[in-house]
């Protein structure tokens, strides 16, 4: 017994099994304890809810709602306005990281300056207080018949901000700027993709173009087919009476929010860039100069790249954390997932379902985030030893 | 015009209060090979570091290949692409593999087509006798393959000029035989070379001259014979019979 006892084998599965047993009773006992205050208090549990008339309205919303839709579709429309929002303010927050990062690590006292500025003033104020900020300013702009435009085209005002559009259904964009997405991702995939390393160049390249204009052409034929009938094909705001009509309106909602993760997250995302830069060694930007690279393919070809292999984990951590910040649209009335999870506890009261919703859908959408780009990350790390000096 | 490939007149260089290179002349004339020596700090690097602008001199004037450096920006890019450089750290770009490493800056600074380019990096990538690691990247390579691919890249602009920095100082000793044949068999090729090196034996092998630096100036400079056996400068004679003792 004693000899067993001592076996490290036989230690190691003894502490895993005992870890999963202590989870399971609480997990199990948590369950029971639940439904068992639940039912003293005479509440229903589960999901019946869903298909339930909500008999509230979204501000804002990529697929139609009503008040007559369902729980359900409310959240999935929530979901949609999170991964929309998601994805403008990340995009958004990469161009302003990188631009400053450049500007901090840039052999240019002003320019510097201008990055240490940005950075030291807007990573230091809590975002939701930045998002209000971006609100108060776009909602204290002009009112419709006052807007500033620019050439007729575009109209910023109280309301919104008004762009040139597309006269097609909300469905077909949507499914545009997902076989954009997937274009674009595919013939990265393919770029960084080992598998594809020993095709000559020349054909690897002409794959990597066709998939993406394969992308953008499927796109351009989902647009023609989602076409609204009997409209021009553009969709120019104009003003109409008291209000401004057609084009795409930006709500002051959704653009305070991207503000605010683009200015917010920008500033850290710059940090970590930085970081990246100054990690980069000397001896290769100097190989670069040195073989008569001109400053910006000495840029984009060795600083940059070797700059995002050096901090894309830590990228990944930012984007994950700049996602979960589109939860502050509650604060500004932008109809995200947590704010409709929000008010369907209050409408539903079926606040366990609700909040269990909300943590898997972030725990799902985080996943993949990370997912993805860690599949990223080990495909394009430095393969070998490398020297440092 | 000129055989003439570097002309360096009167050149001072400062770093900050710190006087580094103290009125250097020197001039080296096309297929010439020169090996710079002296002790640590005495300012060998930061010349052939000047010659290419990697380091800014501030007083004099430095002319490669009848171009004048100086704060021309055109001008640098002409010179760089004519002056060829291989380094103590290899410095290859660990992202790239050997054959990216080489077709980069031909691709880039010479816009030559992909396919002349990787043609001719395999025909330097065979010259330096490592045509088989083409595809693999640089941090899978031993020190002396990744230095003869440094080679080869710097080759593959074909330049007027090749700058050693101390080529083979960072190799384990066994490694250091294997590129000084590479730098024999082109010096052998008449291309015009200036190495920074302590490898005194590929000085008298294939250098035309010469030159011992000590605290940033040019102390002796002379023929391979009569620098190794009749050196004239005390300080030169104490530097030979320190690194020659063993």
């Amino acid at each position: 017994m004693s000899t067993l006892l001592n076996s490290r084998r036989f230690r190691n599965v003894a502490i895993q099994a005992g870890f999963v047993v202590i989870i399971l009773v609480v997990v199990v006992s948590a369950v029971i304890i639940g439904r068992q205050n639940l039912q003293a208090q005479g509440a229903t549990s589960g999901f019946a809810f869903l298909h339930r008339a909500t008999g509230f309205e979204l501000g804002f919303s990529l697929i139609e709602t009503g008040p007559f839709d369902s729980f359900g579709r409310f959240l999935l429309a929530g979901l949609l306005n999170t991964i929309f929002l998601g994805m403008i303010g990340i995009v958004l927050a990469n161009v302003v990281g990188l631009t400053v990062a450049v500007l901090r690590t840039a052999n240019n006292g002003a320019l510097n300056a201008i990055g240490t500025m940005y950075i030291e003033t807007f990573r230091n104020i809590p975002m939701i207080l930045q998002a209000l900020f971006w609100y108060a300013l776009l909602t204290s702009l002009p009112a419709p018949k006052q807007a500033y435009h620019l050439l007729d085209l575009a109209f910023f005002s109280s309301r919104g901000l008004y762009l040139p559009g597309l006269n097609v259904t909300g469905a077909a964009a949507a499914i545009f700027f997902l076989l954009l997405a997937a274009g674009v991702v595919a013939s990265v995939c393919f770029s960084i993709s080992r598998r594809f390393k020993s095709m000559p160049n020349v054909r690897r390249s002409r794959i990597r173009w066709t998939v993406l204009a394969a992308g953008v052409l499927l796109g351009i034929v989902a647009l023609a087919y989602g076409r609204v009938p009997d409209t021009p094909v553009l969709s120019i705001p104009e003003l109409r009476g008291l209000n401004i009509r057609d084009g795409v309106r930006i709500p002051p909602e959704l653009a305070s929010l991207a503000i605010a993760m683009a200015v917010y997250g920008g500033a850290f995302i710059a940090e970590v860039i930085r970081a990246g830069f100054i990690s980069v060694g000397k001896g290769q930007v100097e190989a670069a100069h040195a073989l008569g690279l001109a400053p910006w393919h000495v840029f984009s070809r060795v600083r940059l790249p070797l700059a995002i292999r050096a901090v894309l984990p830590t990228l990944i951590n930012q984007y994950v954390w700049l996602f979960k910040a589109t939860t502050l649209g509650i604060a500004v009335g932008f109809a995200d997932f947590f704010a409709v999870v929000s008010v369907s506890i209050s409408q539903a009261g079926q606040t366990l379902e609700l909040i269990g919703i909300l943590m898997l859908g972030f725990l799902v959408m985080n996943n993949i985030i990370a997912f993805v780009l860690n599949r990223v990350n080990k495909a394009i790390a430095l393969k070998g030893t490398q020297l440092r000096v | 015009m000129t055989d003439v490939a570097v002309s360096i007149s009167h050149m001072n260089k400062y770093y900050g209060g710190f006087h580094a290179l103290k009125d250097v002349n020197l001039e080296v004339e096309k297929g010439e090979r020169i090996v710079v020596c002296g002790p640590s700090g005495s300012g060998k690097s930061t010349l052939i570091r000047c010659i290419n602008r990697l380091e800014e001199h501030q007083e004099g004037s430095i002319n490669v290949l009848g171009t004048e450096l100086n704060d021309d920006v055109a001008n640098i890019d002409i010179i760089r692409r004519e002056v060829g450089m291989v380094f103590q750290h290899f410095n290859l770009f660990p992202h790239l593999t050997v054959l990216e490493n080489c077709t980069l800056a031909p691709m880039l600074a010479r816009k030559i087509s992909q396919a002349d380019a990787e043609k001719s990096a395999m025909m330097f990538l065979e010259r330096v006798r490592i045509p088989e690691q083409a595809e693999k990247f640089p941090g899978e390579l031993s020190g002396g393959q990744q230095q003869r691919v440094a080679i080869a890249r710097a080759l593959c602009m074909k330049p007027e000029i090749l700058l050693f920095d101390e080529p083979t100082s960072a190799l384990d000793p066994e490694m250091i035989s294997e590129v000084l044949d590479v730098m024999v068999g082109l010096a052998s090729d008449g291309m015009t070379m200036i190495c920074v090196t302590h490898e005194m034996g590929f000085a008298r092998q294939v250098a035309d001259r010469v030159i011992f630096m000590d605290h940033g100036e040019i102390v002796e400079e002379a023929a391979p014979g009569q620098f190794f056996e009749a050196p004239k400068n005390e300080r030169t004679k104490e530097f030979l019979r320190q690194i020659l003792s063993h």
